[in-house]
């Protein structure tokens, strides 16, 4: 059992919006396409059937950093968001147009492995979802999957996973015991471990503290800035602070008009510049609340 | 749904601001009136008004940590409210020129001053204050144009300091009984030359609330206000 396991261990390890132009001079210098960004998404669109719900996004995440993505409700950042690990290809008669490069390589497309993309893009959602399993199956659920078994390290992954969730502390002596178990903010963070396990490189949070209380929420907040040192995170936030308080770079979304309400990239910047200087008179409206 | 409420604070906010621009103006204009009167009296009072002064500055700098506490501004709101607890700093300071000048009164006493001073005096305190009231009125609607424009004026401000200087180095220089006297008359020129400086502060204040520019505003050799 993991009590052995842990003594073997010798080293811890709004709606009358008006048609928007977007200036992608916007976009800031610094975060224009290099060699060290993990992700470039290149004249991106989405659509669901005819209707078209991203509209050419150009977007490049740097490695190692926190990226927000920030925008009303309804601008398409949970789409953009669900498109870097492929999650939109559960619903049907939907297309894109574009790409979106990880580590160097193209994940849209249909010869691609869209098991291995979301394997490599773990997510992170809204409402904590364990699994009504025990803890250590949550976890160890992703790596059995490809096969990994306690011969093979999966206690140690585990570990790992619990460790980096910054979970493991509160968890070690109750690993069998039902996730369901645990408070929301535990379960979130088990939820990031069992997004660890598989070893992503990339980890996409779609409002990861909306549900959580003040303190739960400053752990995940805190437990990203330890994250960032091994993944790349990307995070849908609606909480304008909580965007500046834990990125680095941020992107605005909005709608480019009510008739057509495509989804559209309005300024990228510096978090910094963004929440202090924005360029661009809608990020303005929006960051200071005078968006509507 | 605009942020109804918190324009209403920021908006109060302002108004404060405005309403300590007025009184710093008035300490400026009434302590020059009583060393022109050599009033001690006046100048005691004035002296004393400071307090007012800085309480109201320290009741604005409150208000506006309040409202970052529990409003949260971003980019243009943050920049302004952090404008503001610049710009209640230098009208402070100014504050303290004036109440600086009631000191020099009361150390002149009786003592004659030339009225040619005085009239000197009265002038650079005129540009001064006038720089100020422009610089509050493009505060109010962030015209960072005109706040790059204020400052150029502070040339003639300091022609005048320059000319008190001399005349009271040739006045020291041909009496040193004198050397005392023309000190403190020195120091009240100094002290209005020291205004205006602050009110390129201010400027360049407005300039950060309405681009974002943070630099230090420097009058460049063809005339032109720059930043370096």
């Amino acid at each position: 059992m993991l009590t052995d396991l842990e003594t073997s261990m010798t080293q811890e390890k709004q709606d009358s919006t008006p048609t928007l132009k977007v200036d992608m001079t916007l976009v800031s210098e610094k975060i224009q396409p290099s060699s060290g960004n993990k992700i470039d998404i290149r004249d991106f669109s989405f659509y669901y059937g005819k209707f078209k719900a991203l509209g050419d996004i150009n977007l490049h995440i740097a490695a190692n950093q926190i990226t927000a993505i920030i925008g009303p409700s309804g601008c398409g950042k949970s789409t953009l968001l669900r498109s870097i690990n492929r999650m939109n290809d559960l619903v049907p008669n939907v297309h894109t147009e574009g790409e979106i490069i990880l580590s160097g390589e193209n994940i849209i497309g249909p010869s691609v492995d869209v098991v291995d993309v979301r394997r490599r893009v773990g997510m992170v959602f809204q409402r904590p979802n364990p699994f009504p399993k025990s803890i250590y199956d949550n976890v160890a659920y992703g790596p059995r999957l490809y096969g990994i078994t306690r011969h093979f390290g999966l206690d140690e992954m585990v570990y790992n996973a619990l460790k980096q969730a910054a979970l493991w502390d509160e968890v070690k002596d109750k690993l069998h015991q039902s996730a369901m178990a645990l408070s929301g903010g535990q379960q979130q963070r088990l939820c990031i471990a069992r997004a660890l396990a598989v070893e992503p490189e990339v980890i996409l949070m779609d409002e990861p503290a909306s549900a959580l209380d003040p303190v739960a929420t400053l752990k995940i907040e805190e437990l990203m800035q330890t994250l960032k040192e091994t993944y790349t995170i990307i995070i849908v936030t609606h909480n304008m602070q909580q965007a500046a308080r834990v990125s680095e770079s941020t992107a605005f979304m909005m709608i480019d008009s009510p008739e057509t309400r495509t989804g559209v990239l309005v300024e990228f910047g510096l978090t910094s510049q963004i929440f202090t200087n924005p360029k661009n008179k809608q990020t303005e409206d929006y960051v200071t609340g005078r968006f509507g | 749904m605009a942020r109804e409420t918190f324009e209403r604070q920021l908006q109060l906010i302002l108004d404060q601001v405005l309403i300590l621009g007025s009184m710093v103006e008035q300490a400026v204009l009434d302590a020059l009136d009583a060393l022109k009167r050599r009033d001690l009296m006046a100048a005691h009072r004035i002296y004393a008004a400071d307090l007012q002064i800085n309480e109201k500055r320290y009741s604005i700098e409150s208000s506006v940590i309040t409202l970052i506490a529990t409003q949260q501004p971003m980019a243009r709101d943050v920049r302004f409210l952090a404008a503001i607890l610049e710009i209640i700093t230098e009208l402070e300071r100014i504050g303290d020129y004036a109440k600086g000048i009631c000191k020099i009164t009361q150390l002149i006493s009786e003592e004659e001053i030339e009225p040619v001073l005085l009239y000197n005096l009265q002038q650079m305190a005129n540009f001064g204050l006038d720089m100020l009231r422009r610089a509050l009125d493009a505060f109010v609607v962030g015209d960072a144009t005109t706040a790059r424009q204020i400052p150029l004026e502070d040339e003639k401000v300091d022609q005048l300091y320059n000319e008190i200087y001399h005349k009271l180095m040739e006045k020291m220089t041909a009496d040193i009984t004198t050397i005392d006297r023309a000190n403190h008359v020195m120091w009240a020129a100094h002290n209005l030359e020291r205004m205006s400086d602050r009110v390129t502060n201010i400027c360049e204040r407005i300039i950060y609330v309405a681009t974002g520019e943070m630099r230090e505003l420097d009058i460049e050799e063809d005339g032109k206000a720059g930043f370096n």
